[in-house]
């Protein structure tokens, strides 16, 4: 039963470290702000969060404590984006390769200051 | 298997020192403004994942509490900065 434990914990460790390395590639690789700020979830989302299953295998920390660690992280992680994603359109920067824009022919008071 | 996974857990230590520097010069060398928030915003979630490590490795309980509140502040400090950029005032 240790074995099996330490086993999931192994595989868990792998998985999650593979997640945060393609994470920070896709932040140095992609053209722009957008589609690395879709990159970058997946850094909270699923590394940090696969690290911490691990540590519940190992007996490191009890489940409570956890399960408030990683419900945090998986309520945060999409309100940052969004809440970045947000302002990077609304001082206007521009997106490349973009097929198109469903916010482009609104006029409200919010995105008076895109040119 | 413990040597295995005390090897594993050093090797992930070591990659998101690594992934930390990268990041790091992005910050220093970004492109717009946007670009360098997306950059710190991603140091502290690697900066937390650092510390889940080092729990994993020293067997210590006490850096899981540092990592939560890491995760509650960084989360108020990335939204206040974007919407100090967006408006030029935080209120």
């Amino acid at each position: 039963m240790e074995q099996i434990l330490q086993l999931i914990a192994l595989i868990a460790v792998i998985i999650g470290t593979a997640f945060s390395v393609l994470g920070v590639l896709g932040y140095i690789r992609f053209p722009d702000v957008y589609t690395r700020l879709h990159a970058t979830g997946k850094v909270g989302v699923f590394g940090v969060v696969l690290l911490l299953i691990a540590a519940v295998n190992l007996g490191l920390l009890g489940f409570g404590k956890a399960l408030v660690l990683i419900v945090m992280l998986m309520v945060t992680g999409p309100v940052t984006s969004h809440t970045i994603s947000a302002a990077a359109y609304r001082i206007g920067i521009p997106m490349k390769r973009a097929v198109r824009d469903d916010l482009a022919n609104i006029s409200t008071s919010q995105y008076k200051n895109r040119p | 298997m413990q040597n295995l996974l005390i090897f594993i857990l050093e090797a992930s230590l070591a990659i998101h020192i690594l992934m930390i520097a990268v990041c790091a010069w992005r910050v220093w060398r970004g492109e717009n403004a946007i670009d360098r928030l997306i950059g710190a915003d991603l140091l502290s979630t690697l900066t937390l994942a650092i510390l889940v490590i080092v729990a994993l490795i020293l067997v210590n309980s006490i850096y899981l509490d540092v990592a939560l509140g890491l995760a509650a502040l960084s989360f108020i400090g990335t939204i206040s900065l974007a919407k100090y950029i967006v408006d030029q005032s935080v209120f």
